[in-house]
């Protein structure tokens, strides 16, 4: 169990964004999250990666509760996320952007050599190699949620949230994007991922998990759970 | 440009400088040289905390303030060298800086920016208050008294100075500053504690801020204690980075010597301040319209795009 | 004694409506647009310094001087929005908030320059026939000139207030308040909105700045303490609570009538420690919401 989330809670003001949820996550799993608008998928990413403290509840990273820790600290114990509104650094370079997660993530490199050179094979991977060193503010929507995902492993995480990557994307961007997502997973990094397109998340899920109104709903074999008539009421209610 | 023409030419710049005094003997000119200087000093310590880690922290002059009243009072009433003096000053400006930086930077943006600025104000009030004559130079010192010495005392911590945001900008705490300033939920998710190079960004700012007060104080012959706390102190270096060009090298050194060639231009055609008003549209203008200042209309006119390290 | 105190308070309530008049013009413009102009203050020395004009070239009584001056600095403050703020109004909030605060610093460099020439450097006052005289009430001596600023500064805020809660123009700078975009949908013309509610909110100061004229001095730089004095209040009150700004004012006023007899000159520093306290520990202020 590298994530084990047990009783956690989040409300902000009057407002229950997550209520009691419990869930886990095995090393190596891609597991998908997946609700109607609201139900709290990104305020999940959020606590978990440290933006918001939660009220109640344990974060058991790897063994370790991270519930309420400053969000560098939790990517610095390998916890790294991408953003919904992709975040570039937009005046550094391609290569810098990703330099930053390589020089401050869980394994922090000092020299700029070294971080240059690794970041350029991270950029590769990708797919950003021939961008390394164009702006940020010049690279197109596509370009920067690779970025985005870039400077996430440049960080070295053992657990990667990625919040809506597909959104925006042609159906071929779109394959390309599962395929590095998969080439992602067999490098040995854990996945959660938050989409909404239905085709991509069961594509390439080993589990799905669904949350409404933040509870928990259903979890399981993602062609089960799509099934589940408790889903189905909960996107056709929205 | 390569590294080595580079050398040679920043090289040839400073063997110009030092040898220059030799040659001018005008004091006026070697003034002009000596506020120059001080300027780039002071610009650049606010272009680590405002141009590269972006946060605009407009009470600049109350740490200017705080080293330059420090090191006068360490040098001329407890007669302690110098040297003693100067890094007592930037130390006190340091210190001052971290005991207010700790809460300050709770502070999100814009009351960040507020809070710097009314602190400085708090300090000038109170100065002003306290010890409102102005503190002048024994008469055995002012017959002593070398503009030459200071004037090389200055460049050297000028090139210091330089030399400094030059090795931050090409280090890794450069790249850290520059995603505080870009987008710091990002940089925190990527790793950086932000509070901690917040703070640490403020502390370079501030000791040199605090060592070019204390390189003030040693020049001023009479200097009013509410006088180094003045807003003026923190306008001028925020103008000439902006108008030099913000979070770059060379950008303040332009914007020095442009600033100081203006000002003393214009006040000699214009009357009273208008200079200042001057420097008020330029400022305005490079705000809306040209935000990377003159190092920006310059990269555009040769065509380049990407900015950040690289270019540098 | 219990007339100094009484008197002490009465000072207090004068200048706190003042400060009160002055912070909700930088209110409005914030909590509307989120633009912090940092030169408010200056529009209050150029309304006080308008004011002047017509009372020494035309003879004109400052209290009828006060609705010219009003549409003056409006027109002043609506043709600044234009030049150089309108172009920020859309921008991402931070960039705004920061090139906002630049471009104010900007004009905070300018004014006080122009001013020098038109007026020099000397301080100003405009003393109408009536300046001096006062009346006892309940022995505590009022002022002519102060009691009519405070009348003054109440009618214009409750005329404000009647203006923003009964008034369509009201409803659609609460609307645009809150959502900008929703406003825009429903038909509001946000950049018309946010042009009145900037001219609006300089036009106060400039009004707050013939009352100043009226019971104290004005003088080319007296701007930016004014907007510091203004932010002070609009801290104190909460961003956000525009009516809050005037009660707020009135407590600053007071608060720092009665630390004076204790602290005399420190006093404005005191005002300003307070502000950094609140900014720390209740950043909402007294009236708005966290």
């Amino acid at each position: 169990m590298i994530l084990e989330v047990r009783g956690l809670s989040k409300s902000f003001g009057g407002l229950v964004a997550i209520k009691d949820l419990d869930l886990s996550v095995s090393k190596g799993e891609i597991v998908g999250l997946i609700g109607p608008n609201g139900s709290g998928k990104t305020t999940f990413f959020n606590v978990v990666s440290g933006v918001y403290k939660p009220e109640k509840g344990i974060i058991a990273f790897d063994g370790k509760d991270i519930a309420g820790l400053k969000p560098h600290r939790i990517c610095q114990l390998g916890v790294a996320r991408t953003f919904q509104l992709t975040k570039p650094f937009t005046q550094m370079t391609t290569l810098q952007n990703a330099m930053i997660g390589r020089m401050y993530g869980s394994e922090p490199v000092y020299g700029m050599r070294q971080a240059m050179e690794e970041c350029e094979g991270i950029l590769e991977f990708v797919g950003l190699g021939e961008k390394r060193s164009t702006s940020a503010s010049n690279l197109g929507i596509v370009e920067r949620k690779r970025m985005e995902i870039a400077r996430a492993l440049a960080t070295k995480p053992k657990l990667l949230l990625l919040d809506e990557m597909m959104s925006g994307l042609t159906p071929t961007e779109m394959e390309e994007a599962l395929r590095l997502v998969k080439a992602i997973a067999d490098s040995g990094v854990t996945l959660i991922v938050v989409e909404h397109v239905m085709k991509a998340i069961l594509d390439i899920s080993s589990k799905l998990i669904v949350l409404n109104y933040g509870e928990k709903i259903a979890e399981g074999d993602p062609q089960d759970v799509v099934k589940n008539p408790k889903v189905i009421e909960a996107y056709l209610g929205e | 440009m390569t590294t080595a023409k580079r050398l040679l030419i920043n090289a040839g710049i400073i063997v110009l400088l030092i040898l220059m005094p030799l040659i001018i003997k005008r004091s006026d000119i070697i003034t002009w040289f000596y506020l120059t200087l001080l300027y780039i000093i002071s610009s650049h310590s606010w272009n680590i905390i405002g141009g590269f880690a972006g946060q605009q922290n407009l009470g600049h002059a109350a740490f200017f303030g705080a080293g330059a009243l420090a090191a006068r009072y360490i040098w001329l009433h407890f007669g302690l060298p110098l040297p003693l003096a100067l890094l007592g000053g930037a130390v006190v400006a340091t210190a001052f800086a971290m005991i207010i930086g700790f809460p300050a930077f709770r502070l999100k943006g814009i009351y960040f920016v507020i809070g710097t600025l009314v602190l400085a104000e708090i300090l000038r009030l109170v100065f002003d208050t306290i010890l409102p004559r102005a503190d002048v130079m024994p008469m055995s010192l002012l017959a002593t008294y070398s503009l030459v010495s200071r004037y090389y005392v200055t460049l050297l911590f000028a090139v210091l100075t330089v030399g400094v945001v030059y090795w931050i900008s090409r280090s890794r705490l450069g790249l850290g500053l520059m995603s505080l300033r870009e987008d710091e939920e990002a940089a925190e998710a990527s790793g950086v504690n932000t509070r901690k190079y917040k703070l640490v960004a403020f502390a370079v700012s501030t000791f040199i801020a605090g060592l070019a007060g204390g390189l003030y104080a040693y020049y001023g012959v009479a200097i009013k204690p509410g006088g180094v706390f003045e807003p003026v102190w923190t306008f001028d270096a925020v103008i000439i980075v902006f108008v030099g060009g913000v979070g770059t090298i060379v950008g303040p050194i332009i914007g020095s010597v442009f600033f100081v060639l203006l000002q003393q231009f214009l006040s000699v055609y214009l009357p009273g301040g208008i200079h200042v008003a001057v420097f008020g549209v330029l400022f305005i203008i490079v705000v809306l319209f040209l935000p990377g200042g003159l190092i920006e209309l310059v990269t555009r006119l040769r065509g380049n795009f990407a900015r950040g390290g690289q270019t540098n | 004694m219990i007339e100094l105190v009484a008197q002490t308070f009465v000072n207090g309530i004068n200048i706190g409506a003042l400060y009160g008049l002055v912070a909700v013009g930088l209110s409005l413009t914030f909590g509307v647009m989120k633009i912090l102009n940092i030169a408010h203050g200056e529009f209050l020395m150029v309304g006080g310094y308008f004011g002047f004009w017509l009372f020494t070239l035309l003879g004109l009584d400052p209290l009828y001087g006060l609705p010219l001056v009003a549409v003056a600095v409006f027109l002043l403050g609506a043709g600044f929005y234009k030049l150089v703020f309108s172009g920020l109004a859309r921008l991402h909030e931070e960039t705004k908030v920061k090139n906002s605060l630049l471009v104010g610093f900007g004009l905070f460099l300018i004014f006080p320059q122009i001013s020098r020439m038109l007026w020099t450097s000397d301080e100003q006052a405009i003393t109408p026939a009536y300046s001096g005289g006062s009346f006892p009430i309940l022995g505590v001596r009022c002022g002519y000139v102060p009691l009519c600023a405070l009348v003054m500064a109440v009618v214009i805020i409750l005329g404000l207030h009647l203006l923003l809660t009964k008034t369509y123009f009201g409803k659609s700078i609460r609307g645009t308040t809150e959502n900008w975009k929703s406003a825009k949908l429903m038909g509001i013309n946000v950049e018309r909105t946010y042009l009145i509610t900037f001219a609006l909110g300089t036009a106060l100061a400039g009004i707050a700045g013939v009352l100043v004229a009226m019971t104290q001095t004005i003088s080319p730089d007296i701007g930016m303490s004014w907007t510091l004095k203004a932010l002070i209040v609009v801290v104190l009150a909460g961003i956000g609570s525009v009516g809050g700004a005037f009660f707020a004012g009135i407590i600053l006023g007071v608060v720092e009538a009665v630390s004076a007899i204790f602290i005399g000159p420190y006093t404005v520093a005191l005002g300003l420690v307070i502000f950094l306290l609140i900014l720390m520990f209740r950043p909402q202020g007294l009236f708005g919401k966290a």
